[in-house]
């Protein structure tokens, strides 16, 4: 067995408390957590024989014990953009609006502690799932969303065990918290203009991550032989209830001081109104294949994500029923596909490629401003550079998204197309033996 | 192969067929105030520009499509809103009617919606712009819009040749049983025997001397417009207890209707209990006929609200069984509203508009026509309509919706500025004057109903109107 020192624990500690810290965030479900993992697509299951393996397939680190105590921690710069075009009725034929540019950086932070040959301890903190969407000022949207931001960070502990040479097993928990942080204008038609106005604005959101939810995992992987490996594993709901939540509503002056008083009778403008909602987030299963020969290794995965749990978002104003939101999402379960490969050029050098097919969960109905999502595809590209115990993981992806319209179905009755959907994701990883 | 061959052929011959889009070229809109975009108590340009028929011919690419547009404030002047909490005040934005824009237009007009026309007016009523000029208002509408003191509304319509036409007639043979709150057989409303009649000739008429497609559009029922619904039968006491107002034939009920034509009465106390600081003096429930005229009733009970909805839906079969003899389609409006009068809003970009008076974005401050935002949601619903109805998504030249954000958000230009008012303009409070003005406009003249129609009606061609004749003198 090993032994565990007194300044591993302080740096074991370290990492646990840093991770409430930092700040992340981005597209709904996230799959960078390890440069080059993500470089090889994902594709990791089956191959997990570095500390993303906490995120991908947590029985993989019962075959990394001989590298003693590792720390793996990164992030990824993602720039997403996104165009819209309008359709009738509204906000019409022609429209256009376009979202900000915004760069998220999810970290990821992976940390293992072997305890024997045999047993292997894990700590993770991975943003599994993000969102954010952020529309330029004054848009057509701006009654539904103006600004979108969902956060969540999965604090994991695992245990890992390799029962023989060639199977491993895994399980774990998870602890995840949860931010909400929504706003949008609200709109009236002017009784005087008989016009559209934006009378107010409301802004939800959450008192930063103290939503929580406990989850589980469960991993194995096999050493087939011959240098194939197959790897499975599976990671429950998380089913986040957010009680103290609370909107915050801002009066815009219409110009008429008594509708400007109406409306002030029916909206608390100027107060904190607490509310509250819940989420239930999909569980995921991996399933995996790889070969790994001399200098090159080869994997394929199938990945399905339970996204049907997702029916509605309701947001509850306890003292302001009259307020109360029910955002109609009928999700469905969906599947992801991805390819990877690494090849070695010697001890220190590596590069990774990798593709993915992301099937979007989102029905057509519920497109939105707050997500406009359609299948996705991911090119990959990576390379590693180890020096002694130190690995550095470079890596880019290229995400682009099919162009997908709601022709007429739009549960916000917003109609339009979500176009030029594309990503640029920087991924950065650190790893170091002790 | 052969077969495979076979089948490419068949497919090649069905993708060449040519495809049954509607030609959109002349549109011709038959109807009342509805039809000609009349709002907020006037016909404005503002609103003209809006009407569902402009929209429709804009969105189907109508080459020319011409309206009698009278410049703002209108005529009569709209109304204006100068107060709406703690009680509405709403005023004529001028003194001054507005003048004829587009008199002199050579031929009929497109938008051939007569405010205030009921079925009988479409058949026989005409109309002389030189009366109007003189500064005769006596039969203002449709002097400003059929001008040539010759033919009727059908007729120029006719006469235009049109090869698409919407017909929604037959408002104001109703509409006046709801305003003076006394469905009258005859009197207030038209009887169902003349109304299927007039319409049958009407039908036939179109059919016969036009090619045009055809949407003919039926009636909303009256207990779905404000201008019924707003005002409750009773005041609500701080703790929720409800004290009936006062009508002429007794206590009102809870389920009765009190018309908006009562709220100037209200505000001087009548209908409201002594006890609670009012005159007690009863609110006139029924249409009285002195010797100044007709006082309008501002009560609806229940089984006269059910007497004037069972004439709609009488109405509405007879528009039906005539669509159907003649290959016409039928808009059902009346679905659509009481849908909406119903709470199911009509939603868009996170908004929802309904039926509430001032509030609820559909209706204009009369209380019994839409707005800006309201005609576009018709026109909206009107074209979805088309486009299924006339299965222009599968055949093509399917027709784009209109644009809700910018008829919702309009431009600076669209902002009618209101013209200063006196202050004892502004005491007024939602004025009775102002009130029969607009039921001189928007509700057929009471002596209309002692007219039956002459037997046949009076019907192109014998009267010979030449497609784009020109209509002025």
């Amino acid at each position: 067995m090993f032994n565990v020192s007194r300044k591993q624990l302080v740096t074991a500690a370290a990492v646990l408390l840093l991770v409430p810290s930092m700040g992340w965030g981005a597209g709904f479900a996230i799959f960078e957590n390890g440069a080059r993992s993500a470089a090889m697509g994902g594709a990791f299951t089956a191959v997990a024989d570095d500390p993303s393996a906490m995120f991908w397939n947590p029985a993989g680190m019962a075959f990394q014990t001989d590298k003693g105590m590792q720390l793996m921690a990164g992030v990824s710069l993602i720039a997403p953009t996104q165009d819209f075009r309008g359709q009738a009725v509204y906000p019409g034929d022609g429209y256009t609006a376009s979202q900000k540019s915004q760069i998220f950086y999810p970290p990821h932070l992976f940390f293992l502690m072997p305890l024997n040959e045999r047993w292997t301890l894990g700590f993770g903190a991975s943003a599994p799932f993000g969102l954010g969407t952020w529309w330029e000022d004054d848009y057509a949207g701006r009654f539904i969303s103006k600004r979108t931001n969902i956060q969540s960070f999965d604090n994991a502990f695992n245990v890992a065990w390799r029962a023989t040479d060639w199977a491993a097993f895994s399980a774990g928990v998870d602890y995840l918290t949860f931010q909400l942080d929504l706003t949008n204008n609200i709109g009236f038609v002017n009784p005087y203009t008989q016009q559209l106005v934006d009378v107010g604005q409301v802004h939800l959101m959450t008192d930063g991550l103290k939503n929580s939810a406990f989850g589980w995992n469960v991993g194995a992987l096999f050493k087939l032989g011959a240098g194939f490996s197959a790897g499975i594993a599976y990671r429950s709901t998380f089913d986040v209830k957010i009680d103290d939540a609370y909107g915050s509503f801002i009066q815009f002056p219409s110009g008429y001081p008594d509708f400007d008083a109406v409306l002030a009778s029916r909206i608390p403008f100027g107060q904190k109104v607490s509310g509250k909602s819940s989420i239930e987030l999909p569980d995921v299963l991996s399933l995996g294949l790889a070969w790994t020969g001399e200098t090159w290794t080869v994997a394929v995965q199938y990945n399905w994500q339970g996204w049907s749990s997702f029916q509605t978002l309701d947001i509850e104003f306890i003292d302001y029923p009259h307020l109360n939101q029910s955002i109609e999402e009928g999700y469905e379960n969906s599947n992801t596909y991805r390819i990877g490969a690494e090849h070695r050029f010697n001890e220190k050098v590596a590069i990774q490629l990798g593709w993915v097919y992301d099937e979007t969960p989102q029905p057509r109905f519920s497109m939105s401003p707050l997500l406009g999502d359609s299948d996705r595809r991911e090119y990959n590209i990576g390379m590693s550079y180890t020096a002694g115990k130190m690995r550095f993981d470079v890596g880019y992806t290229y995400l682009m998204a099919a162009r997908r319209a709601t022709d007429g179905t739009s549960v916000d009755g917003y109609d339009g197309e979500y176009r030029d959907t594309v990503a640029n994701i920087f991924n950065m990883t650190f790893s170091y033996q002790f | 192969m052969k077969k495979v061959l076979a089948l490419a052929v068949a497919a090649v011959v069905l993708a060449t067929v040519p495809a049954a889009a509607v030609d959109f070229t002349t549109y011709v809109a038959l109807g009342d105030s509805l039809t000609a975009g009349f709002s907020s108590g006037g016909l404005a340009q503002p609103f003209q520009e809006g009407s569902y028929p402009a929209l429709l011919a804009r969105q189907a690419g109508t080459p020319v499509f011409e309206q009698p547009l009278v410049e703002y404030p209108g005529i009569p002047p709209v109304l204006i809103l100068l107060q709406l909490h703690p009680g509405p005040v709403l005023v004529p934005a001028s003194e001054t009617p507005g003048r004829p824009l587009n008199a002199e237009y050579p031929y009929p007009y497109n938008n051939l919606g007569v405010p205030g026309a009921d079925l009988y007016d479409l058949l026989f009523t005409t109309g002389d712009i030189y009366n109007l000029l003189a500064g005769n208002y006596d039969n203002v509408m449709h002097d400003l819009i059929l001008r040539n003191g010759e033919h009727t509304a059908l007729e120029q319509a006719i006469g235009l040749d049109p090869t698409f036409l919407t017909l929604w007639i037959g408002n104001n043979d109703v509409l006046g049983a709801a305003v003076y709150a006394t469905p009258i057989d005859g009197v207030t409303m038209t009887p169902a025997a003349n109304f299927e009649q007039m319409y049958n000739t009407v039908a036939a008429a179109l059919a016969e001397h036009t090619n045009a497609d055809m949407v003919f559009i039926n009636l909303p029922d009256v207990t779905a417009i404000p201008f019924i619904t707003t005002l409750k039968p009773y005041i609500e006491l701080p703790d929720g207890t409800h004290v009936p107002l006062i009508g002429s034939k007794g206590l009102l009920p809870e389920d009765a209707y009190v018309t908006l034509g009562a709220a100037s009465l209200l505000a001087q106390g009548i209908g409201i209990p002594v006890e609670l600081g009012g005159t007690g003096i009863p609110l006139p429930e029924d249409l009285q006929i002195t010797a100044e005229g007709a006082i309008p009733g501002v009560v609806l009970r229940q089984d006269e609200a059910a007497v004037i909805n069972g004439r709609v839906a009488a109405f509405n079969d007879i528009i039906a069984a005539a669509a159907d003899a003649v290959g016409a389609k039928v808009f059902d409006v009346n679905a659509f509203f009481n849908e909406v009068a119903s709470g199911e809003l009509w939603s868009v970009g996170g908004l929802e508009i309904g039926t509430a008076y001032m509030v609820g974005g559909l209706f204009s401050y009369d209380g019994v026509h839409p707005q800006k935002i309201g005609y576009g949601v018709i026109a909206a619903e009107l074209i979805d309509f088309i486009n299924e109805a006339f299965d222009l998504r599968h055949y093509g030249g399917e027709i784009t919706n209109v644009n809700m954000y910018e008829i919702m958000t309009g431009s600076a230009e669209d902002q009618p500025i209101p013209t200063p008012l006196t202050t004892a303009d502004i005491q007024r409070l939602f004025t009775r004057e102002a009130f029969q003005t607009l039921q001189q406009v928007f509700v057929p003249r009471l002596e209309n109903y002692h007219r039956t129609p002459r037997q046949g009606g009076r019907v192109a061609p014998e009267l010979g109107v030449k497609p784009k004749a020109n209509v002025l003198r």
